[in-house]
């Protein structure tokens, strides 16, 4: 199992790798520990969700990427 | 324990012709648990004042009744009041006290609400719900009115009450003598820093009907006059208007809203108060003068307490407070208090106020603890078997009330009762119950909006 | 507050087909007294472990809804379990929490009771009542209905009930993942050391619905993951089968049992785990390989929280817990955790288990107090006047169960809800309100052992 994400620590601009694999960029983040606010970058499974941004939730971030 | 529904609420227990109000009303659960459903999940309440929340995103957890409740401004600026529990399976959305948030997001499964109220996110609302939770009918639960009133907020459960200033009616103008700067600019306040918040042991119409004009129990308060916290150094307030005003009771038995006020003579200048600071004193000069000015006759009436049916409470005159009396079951009272004060008042006038105020009100308050001593002992001494057979008295000054009064060319809106030579008198407590006895027989708001030939009947007897 | 006799419990309360449960059913003081009349007097409740009490004249003292119950092993070695109230004037008779004793003496005026709950003893029998007193009629009064199960010992008052294992039905099945070890072995576990019991200001079916496999919550516990309790060092648990089981949510709708479930792969091994320790993870590889060779494909499965009806909690998977919700008022539930072993795991397992176990569970334990945190507030947030007018939400994966699960080669008994893509269903816990309200409208037993009519009519 991989390590849990403390999503409270990701700031604006960090990409994030979703579980299904599809990618986004924090835009906001609430600080409520469940939610950020996110662009999808790639999206393999629903490429209408590219660009889109969305509410993402925490136990869906499964690795945290660079800064943009 | 006497059953409700046989006795009947007045007559049985609230008998204002005779003057006497069974101890039952205070003690008994099972009228407690009819007040929270016929009282207080259909009046108005007092829920904050908008300057808790000036910015989007800000939120402020208050209460209605026994009940948590969220005020907050949405990104549009719109203020709303939600109940503080999630849709999904009850949990407190917000255990803060205040704060800003982008969302309200409950702890528990981690469903999601805007501040506008709408739940916006769902967790695995795709993959779990298959996208099908109609998530426009799950938002949190919001209160059917709400009415910003010169910087408070205030709110009820029931679509069908009155509009809050059709609720308050005339007694709106005394209101105003809490919520308009000194100087009579109007809602010219704001709130003093943080709220206090303590609980007390008695039934919440214990501090409801002190506040609702109260006199009588001066007495009391003796150890503070001696002692002279007042802001001139003597007695525990400056009053010397009692020396010059017409001291009254201001009733409106349709509304059960009531005030004591003064009413000051038509030319004659007030003397000097608030002598401990030459720059406070000079404010208060300045103010009082420029008030003559602005509010012509209005100018001459200066309130003291009041209390707005059922349980929001004010003290108009310095100590400048608003007070909510939340029940916390039959036996407690959840007092909070919100410190008022001249929003373009000078920072030394408002520092000498707030050192004023503490030491006067609030749980570490020296008048408000005798007060305290009081209802919580009252209450005690009420719950027991023998002592719920004994009514309370409230007959004094029955019959002296009066219909137009008018002193020195001003009328006064409400039915006055002029307590300058009697000293102290029940009217307005009387108000408080007539109010409250028709609110627990009846079914409708409709019955509560013409009830006044009723009212005025039984005052009659 | 609704009155539960205008509404009825079905649909008004209970209604499953909108998926909606109506905040009363946990609040409302009214129907909290028919669920002990309705609910805990007639169902099969968990008492206790045969391993606390193993020899003549042991005994421990439980609960059964809100009643205190001696279970003790009399002198001939057979269990029983009474009522803690003194037949004469109603006194507590036994007020330690466990011990070993000849006769339960009641500290009122003396009368004695065998280990049998015959009355023995009676001060001033011959000079007070004249030899009168018929001693035979005024035992301890003793549950009808015991039931012993791989050392499980299970109670019910009603004699109408079904006996124990046809209460259980094919649930049986997933309640030996409990009970037996790790490796398979009947019944191979044992109580490890005192249990825990502590209070929570909920209605008690608050935990019971989370116990039921309420997996939507796992955010909550996001804390405790980041912390890295689990026992390889991360996480709060070793749960490496989440990437090649099946996850499935299980229910029996005839008896009110639920479980979740993890269903392996056919043909492959379990991952490493334990790792923080080389000898706890060699014992569960030892196991799981055992366990598999053993029990064929149902050695495959694995247990994760389940419920039998009404409020025994099942947590099979290390921490491996029984718990009882024990009502204390509607607003109240007293919680009892009994924590299992392998009785044959080497001491080193079972000390760091139960260091583990603590960690996660019990009045200290960081997973759990995530979960009294929630329940409290959810709880108090739901009494209010407003708040009992909004019905909670159940419709999580409404429609989706299926009747005959089957996957690579094994049949799943029970209506099942996959949530390996889903992630989470309400199925479990709209299987505990579906059960609770018939019980809370049937009048008698005929009523609710529905089975027994299917087969008549067969
Ligand atoms: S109780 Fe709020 S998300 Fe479940
Ligand atoms: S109550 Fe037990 S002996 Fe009297
Ligand atoms: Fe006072
Ligand atoms: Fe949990």
């Amino acid at each position: 199992m991989s390590e849990p994400v403390n999503i409270r620590l990701l700031q604006p601009g960090t990409r994030v790798v979703l579980e299904g694999g599809a990618t986004a960029e924090i835009v906001s983040n609430p600080q409520d520990g469940v939610w950020v606010f996110a662009r999808f970058l790639t999206s393999p499974d629903d490429p209408d969700r590219i660009g889109s941004e969305e509410m993402v939730f925490a136990q869906e971030i499964v690795e945290v990427g660079e800064a943009s | 324990m006497a059953s409700t529904n046989t006795t009947g609420y007045r007559r049985g227990l609230v008998d204002l012709g005779k003057g006497q109000i069974s101890r039952e009303i205070f003690v008994n659960d099972e009228i407690y648990q009819e007040e929270l459903e016929r009282i207080f999940a259909r009046a108005w309440l007092l829920v904050g004042h908008e300057s808790q929340i000036p910015n989007p995103g800000d939120f402020f957890v208050s209460s209605m009744g026994e009940e948590s409740v969220i005020l907050c401004r949405d990104r549009a600026h719109k203020v709303h009041v939600f109940l503080n529990s999630c849709r999904h399976r009850g949990m407190k959305v917000c255990r803060y006290d205040e704060g800003n948030a982008a969302v309200l997001t409950c702890p528990y499964h981690g469903w999601s609400y805007s501040t506008d109220g709408r739940l916006v996110g769902v967790p695995y609302f795709r993959e779990a719900y298959h996208g099908s939770l109609d998530r426009s009918r799950w938002g949190l639960a919001e209160v059917a009115q709400l009415c910003l009133y010169k910087g408070t907020v205030w709110a009820s459960w029931d679509p069908a009450a009155p509009p809050f200033l059709e609720y308050l009616g005339d007694f709106l103008p005394y209101i105003d003598l809490t919520l308009d700067a000194w100087d009579g600019s109007d809602g010219g306040t704001e709130i003093l820093s943080g709220i206090q918040k303590w609980r007390v042991p008695c039934n919440w119409k214990f501090p409801a009907e002190n506040f609702s004009g109260d006199s009588y129990h001066n007495i009391s308060h003796r150890s503070v006059d001696l002692a002279g916290i007042g802001p001139s150094g003597s007695g525990r307030r400056d009053m010397p208007e009692l020396l010059m005003a017409r001291k009254l009771h201001i009733a409106f038995p349709e509304h059960g809203h009531q005030t004591t006020s003064y009413l000051l003579p038509k030319e004659v200048a007030l003397p000097p108060a608030y002598q401990h600071s030459s720059v406070v004193s000079e404010y208060f000069r300045e103010c009082e003068e420029a008030r003559r000015n602005k509010r012509g006759d209005w100018g001459r009436m200066i309130a003291l307490v009041g209390e707005v049916f059922p349980n929001t409470a004010f003290l108009a005159r310095q100590p400048r407070t608003l007070a909510a009396w939340h029940p916390r079951g039959a036996h407690e009272t959840e007092v909070w208090r919100w410190f008022l004060v001249d929003r373009n008042a000078p920072a030394e006038v408002k520092d000498f106020l707030r050192q004023y105020y503490i030491r006067y009100s609030g749980p570490g308050g020296m008048t408000e603890q005798d007060d305290m001593e009081n209802w919580n002992y009252a209450h005690a001494a009420s719950r027991g078997t023998i002592a719920r057979r004994y009514p309370y008295n409230y007959e004094q000054g029955t019959g002296t009330e009066i219909e137009n009064y008018e002193w020195e060319s001003f009328r006064v809106p409400g039915v006055v009762c002029d307590l300058t030579r009697a000293k102290s008198s029940e009217h307005n407590l009387r108000n408080l119950y007539r109010r409250w006895a028709e609110f627990m027989e009846a079914d409708r708001w409709e019955e509560l909006t013409s009830g006044r030939r009723l009212g005025r009947a039984e005052a009659a007897e | 507050m609704a009155t539960t006799r205008k509404d009825g419990y079905r649909p008004g309360l209970v209604d499953i087909s909108a998926g909606q449960v109506s905040r009363e059913i946990f609040v409302n003081e009214e129907i909290y007294r028919e669920e002990l009349e309705r609910l805990f007097a007639r169902v099969w409740l968990f008492v206790g472990h045969e391993s606390q009490i193993p020899k003549p004249g042991d005994y421990f003292v439980s609960g059964m809804g809100e009643e205190s119950v001696i279970l003790c092993r009399d002198r001939a070695g057979k269990v029983h379990v009474f009522l803690n109230s003194c037949r004469h004037r109603g006194m507590k008779v036994c007020r330690y929490d466990e011990g070993n004793t000849p006769v339960f003496t009641c500290p009122y005026h003396g009368w004695s009771y065998g280990t049998d709950g015959q009355l023995v003893g009676v001060p001033y029998f011959r000079e007070a009542y004249h030899e009168k007193l018929d001693r035979s009629r005024w035992g301890l009064v003793e549950v009808p209905r015991t039931y012993l199960y791989k050392g499980t010992v299970w109670a019910c008052w009603d004699s109408a009930a079904p006996p124990f294992l046809e209460y259980l039905g094919d649930f049986v099945r997933y309640l030996d993942l409990t009970l037996d070890g790790w490796d398979g072995s009947e019944g191979g576990t044992e109580i490890l050391g005192g249990i825990q019991k502590w209070r929570i200001p909920c209605n008690w079916k608050f935990p019971a619905e989370n116990f039921c496999g309420d997996s939507y919550h796992n955010i909550s516990h996001r804390s405790v993951d980041l912390v890295g309790i689990g026992p390889s060092g991360t996480g709060r648990r070793d749960m490496r089968e989440r990437q090649m089981a099946r996850r499935l949510q299980v229910a029996f709708y005839e008896r009110g049992h639920q479980t979740g479930v993890y269903l392996f792969p056919k043909d492959q091994a379990t991952p490493p785990s334990y790792q923080h320790s080389p000898e706890v993870s060699e014992y569960f590889a030892h196991c799981e390989e055992e366990r598999r060779k053993k029990r064929g494909e149902w050695g495959r499965l694995i247990g994760s929280p389940g419920e039998i009806f009404p409020n025994t909690a099942l947590h099979p998977r290390q921490p491996r817990t029984i718990a009882v919700w024990h009502p204390r008022g509607a607003h109240q539930t007293e919680v009892w955790r009994w924590y299992v072993v392998d009785s044959a795991a080497p001491q080193e397992v079972k000390d760091f288990l139960r260091d583990y176990y603590i960690r996660y569970s019990g009045p200290g334990g960081m997973t759990e107090q995530d979960d009294m945190e929630n329940w409290n507030y959810a709880h108090a947030a739901s009494r209010g006047t407003i708040a009992r007018r909004y019905p909670y939400s159940y419709e999580q994966g409404l429609g989706f169960e299926t009747e005959n699960y089957e996957w690579q080669g094994l049949r799943i008994p029970g209506t099942v809800m996959d949530i390996t893509d889903a992630k989470s269903s309400e199925h479990n816990l709209r299987n505990l309100y579906r059960r609770w309200a018939e019980f809370m409208e049937a009048e008698s037993w005929g009523e609710l052992a529905t089975w027994r009519l299917a087969r008549a009519a067969e």
